[in-house]
């Protein structure tokens, strides 16, 4: 799969820009034909040689002009400096066929649309510095300008190669994923055979065979088999999950042991890795708010270089004579060139959305990655959020201590018999405290929906466990001591165990914190923004939370009351809200930029701006120092191109300028902004070190080192470039 | 210019040290080369890619000598001095290589071809003779102590034709050891190329020495002659 911009289409068929982005399609397409690029390398390169031997002529001219003295004495002397003219105009020559063949297509392709671009500028001045030194030699007096010319369209080759180059590297994270994807799949025949066919040809409905360390090539349904399957790359989830016939599985997640059939259910292009990748582009196309300022500046910059080119070279030509005003000319609508303008956001925010989706951020487009960098409010859900999903056990209360381990073991039995999340949470609990449930009277539970189990154990007779209610139903007496130390867990949900005509326990359930949430939390104020925790619970509940990470915290808050207290934040700066996606959309929506969590599974879901893949919190304050580094880079890439066009400019119009510097600073000056840009791609995967990065904050930086040593989740192979600059 | 065939030599020998850095590309050069291609030739096409980015750098060396001292005539003879500077550097490389003087403890660069090798690559496999004479004229401008020095000694020529001509027979000298390593032949053992290298060395330091005593000569005659003394160096 490649990622070209013109999509199908050959860099011939389509109107480009510039010449820079019809060479990123040249490279582009040459993913598919290695042979083009090597072709326009080896042109690159046979101009460069001509271009050197140019030079060397020009130098021997040079020379002569260094002693003039010594140089017209001679008689040799003199017909050598004839020799060395019409010697730089024929390796001149091929370097204007070499390069200056490709601008011409595309200032072609540029006016037929009606289009002036600097392109058209560049060539005219090169070409009128071809022309005047060719009447010169032929002449033979005046001055020659082969070196001016050639060099010009080296240098600007050179350029606009590096540029392609670099908005090539852009994409490369996405090419990494989309490579992860297997190029042929075993598909089942009408005749019971399994054939390998490409992947592409898969329809809804196939089936498919994948084999044990094979990566799902689309999503789909098991029909047969069971296997652990690691779907780290969607979910960041790192612990393989068992999975068994009608279970989901999702393109580009990997089957780890299981001999797998499946039955397809999105095919290739619709499947997750693919909406994945769309997403990505979708982003990219959408232009920021930078972005389209550079582009007005660009709508009224071209012809202003034009005509600003043509009046300081004729300036320069009413006193310099007229190859001096040619030379001016060219030089300022090289320098004025606003390559370097137009790549600097693009360049920037796209390596970052590539940056960011390869650590399982999506963020929809651009424009959200600069809302999120000038965010002051962070607001977080906290069920599913601050906290995981699925309540655990706090606490277990019996009305005798003797009965503490009969308690667990008898509710583990019963609960045996339930999926229901409550029951999983005693199992676990039992599991820690050695219980081993009696399999044998699993059968025999039956499920009171809405408010329990019952559950025939041998030795006690029925068994409840259930709410407040099961147990007045049941006729369950209520002892004194265990009211008495129920009020003080009253903010706790409670699950009660009764037998024999009296309950005898009760379960309290607390949330469990999610263990990074306490780094995130840290990492926000380090970034300096201001946190509030918004949640439907009630008051106790949220207070706990609020006291454990000292966080203000509003709490018994309906969907509709989370979008006025969001409302209410956004009066006075940017607010972000962080949530699980599912009960929080308008809260999200309310936001200026929602973050959802935990979307791997389901990528395409609308649901917020940004869109964490992972459950891992700690990726919010990532993506909030990857957006500030982004802007930071923007805002040099924009400072750098606007002054070096600006000085530039003023030193040409006055003819201070020769066009090979220009060329040179032209070229210099693209190259800068992608290695700037670039950079972003080795923004840290560690949220310390990215943190660090994101807000250059040198004196935290041996604690942050620490930190990063005690986060094994996020690797820390990553983080050579985490260094604080 | 007495120096050329002892550049020339010193090329020649010195190449032994080259085989490190340039080696690896003329090997590689043979290994990508499409079936039935005269390995010979491309190699020498190769080399002659290389000779040719060093008479060019030479030419611009010497034409920066020649604008130097023409620039700064009338108070430094900065052509006997860049005479004098560039033998020193080639007494010091040679010294070097003699194991006479410690090495410089940095490794300037050593990781640079690796940045090169992609685009490099496509040059060295391609097929024809411009993609092997391509690889060359880009090999030549790879860092090299030793090009450098030579250069400083084509600047210190001030003039384009010498300059060229000094690195012209530099680069010719480094030809026949890389066709031979390109092609394949381990004809050297270690001890043959440290010996080779030794007296490579030895013909770098001589290099150095007249180089010096040239300089040196210059300064001499010309602060015989009227020329102004430099204004710095004024008594008053």
């Amino acid at each position: 799969m490649s990622f070209s911009f013109g999509k199908e289409l050959s860099a011939a068929e389509v109107d480009y820009c510039c010449s820079g982005c019809r060479a990123v399609a040249g490279v582009e397409g040459a993913e598919r034909e290695r042979g083009t690029a090597a072709s326009s390398l080896l042109r690159l390169g046979l101009a460069i040689f001509f271009t050197m031997n140019v030079m060397v002529f020009t130098m021997a001219l040079w020379s002569q002009d260094v002693y003039p003295a010594q140089s017209f004495t001679s008689a040799l002397a003199v017909s050598l400096r004839g020799v060395f003219r019409w010697a730089s105009l024929v390796f001149a020559l091929p370097v204007l066929w070499l390069l200056g063949g490709p601008i011409v297509k595309g200032v072609w392709q540029a006016l037929r649309r009606g289009a002036i671009t600097t392109d058209l500028l560049i060539l005219l001045g090169v070409s009128a510095a071809y022309g005047y030194s060719v009447i010169s030699v032929l002449r033979g007096s005046g001055h020659v300008y082969f070196e001016v010319g050639s060099m010009v369209l080296v240098f600007v080759s050179l350029g606009r190669w590096l540029e392609a180059k670099g908005k090539r590297r852009t994409g490369e994270s996405l090419d990494a994923l989309a490579n992860l994807l297997p190029a042929t799949v075993r598909r089942l025949d009408t005749h019971g055979n399994f054939l390998e066919k490409p992947r592409e040809q898969v329809l809804t409905g196939d089936v498919l065979r994948v084999l044990p360390g094979e990566r799902f090539p689309v999503d789909g349904l098991i029909a047969a088999g069971e296997a652990s399957v690691d779907e780290q790359m969607v979910t960041g989830e790192s612990n393989p999950i068992e999975k068994s016939s009608g279970d989901t599985v999702l393109s580009g997640t990997l089957n780890v042991d299981g001999d797998l059939r499946i039955e397809v259910t999105a095919a290739d292009g619709r499947e997750t890795v693919s909406r994945l990748i769309e997403l990505v582009r979708t982003a990219r196309s959408a232009k920021g708010r930078q972005e389209q300022l550079a582009d007005r500046i660009a709508a009224w910059f071209v012809p202003t270089v034009c005509i600003l080119a043509v009046a300081a070279g004729w300036h320069q030509g009413q006193t310099g004579g007229f190859d001096q005003g040619i030379l001016t000319g060219l030089a300022v609508v090289l320098i004025a060139c606003p390559c370097a303008l137009g790549l600097a956001t693009p360049m920037a925010v796209w390596t970052a959305l590539g940056r960011a989706a390869e650590c399982g951020v999506l963020f929809r487009s651009g424009k959200v990655m600069q809302q999120l960098a000038s965010i002051d409010f962070a607001c977080f859900d906290k069920t599913g959020t601050l906290t995981r999903g699925s309540p655990a056990v706090g606490r277990l209360l019996v009305t005798d201590p003797q009965q503490f381990q009969q308690m667990v073991d008898v509710a583990a039995t019963v609960a045996a018999g339930s999926t229901h999340h409550l029951s999983q949470a005693i199992l676990d609990f039992a599991g820690k405290h050695g219980s081993e449930s009696q399999a044998a009277e699993r059968s025999s539970v039956d499920t009171i929906p809405g408010k329990g189990l019952r559950g025939e154990v041998s030795t006690l007779g029925s068994v409840f466990i259930g709410s407040h209610r099961l147990m007045d139903e049941s006729q369950l007496s209520w002892p004194a001591e265990l009211a008495a130390k129920l009020t003080e867990y009253e903010d706790a949900q409670q699950v009660f165990v009764g037998w024999d005509g009296q309950v005898r326990g009760a379960f309290c359930f607390v949330e469990e914190i999610r263990s990074e949430a306490t780094e995130a939390i840290e990492a926000c104020r380090r970034l300096r923004l201001e946190l509030r925790v918004l949640t439907g619970d009630r008051a106790g509940r949220a207070a706990v939370i609020g006291q454990h990470f000292t966080v203000a915290t509003k709490s018994e808050q309906l969907p509709d009351d989370k979008v006025a207290a969001i409302e209410a934040l956004a009066r006075q700066g940017s607010v972000a809200m962080v949530g699980d996606g599912l009960n929080d959309a308008p809260a999200l929506a309310a936001a200026t930029v929602g973050v959802a969590l935990g979307c791997g599974a389901d990528v395409s879901r609308d649901a917020a701006g940004v869109c964490l893949l992972s459950n891992d919190l700690r990726r919010f304050p990532w993506a909030v120092g990857l957006a500030r580094m982004t802007g930071r880079v923007v805002k040099q890439n924009l400072f750098w191109a606007f002054t070096y066009n600006c000085v530039g400019i003023a030193l040409a119009a006055t003819g201070r300028l020769n066009p090979i510097w220009a060329a040179l600073a032209m070229a210099v000056s693209s190259l800068l902004v992608v290695t700037n840009s670039l950079r972003l791609s080795h923004y840290p995967e560690s949220l310390s070190a990215a943190v660090d990065t994101a807000t250059n904050v040198p004196d935290e930086a041996p604690q942050s080192l620490l930190s990063s040593g005690s986060a094994p989740a996020m690797s820390p192979t990553r983080n050579l470039a985490a260094t604080p600059s | 210019m007495i120096e050329l065939p002892l550049v020339f030599v010193g090329g020649l020998l010195g190449s032994a040290h080259c085989i490190g850095m340039c080696g690896p590309l003329a090997i590689s050069l043979s290994a990508g080369a499409p079936a039935g291609v005269s390995h010979l030739r491309r190699q020498l096409v190769y080399s002659l890619g290389r000779v040719f980015t060093y008479g060019f750098c030479g030419a611009a060396a010497g034409f920066g000598g020649a604008w130097l001292s023409t620039g700064s005539r009338g108070f430094v003879w900065s052509q006997a001095w860049l005479a004098i500077l560039a033998g020193v550097v080639l007494l010091l490389m040679g010294l070097v290589t003699l194991g006479l003087v410690p090495k410089p403890a940095t490794r300037l660069l050593a990781r640079f071809p690796c940045g090169t090798a992609t685009w490099l690559k496509t040059f060295l496999t391609s097929g024809g003779w411009t993609g092997p004479l391509l690889a060359g004229v880009f090999t030549g401008f790879i860092p090299c102590g030793l090009v450098y020095a030579f250069l400083l000694k084509a600047g210190s020529s001030g003039s384009v034709w010498l300059g060229w001509l000094t690195m012209a027979a530099f680069g010719l000298g480094t030809i026949p050891l890389m066709v031979l390593v390109g092609g394949g032949s381990r004809f050297l053992s270690v001890m043959g190329r440290s010996r080779l290298l030794q007296i490579a060395a030895w013909c770098i330091v001589l290099t150095g020495a007249i180089s010096i005593a040239r300089g040196a000569t210059q300064l001499n005659s010309t602060s015989l002659a009227a020329t102004a003394p430099c204004p710095l160096c004024q008594p008053e």
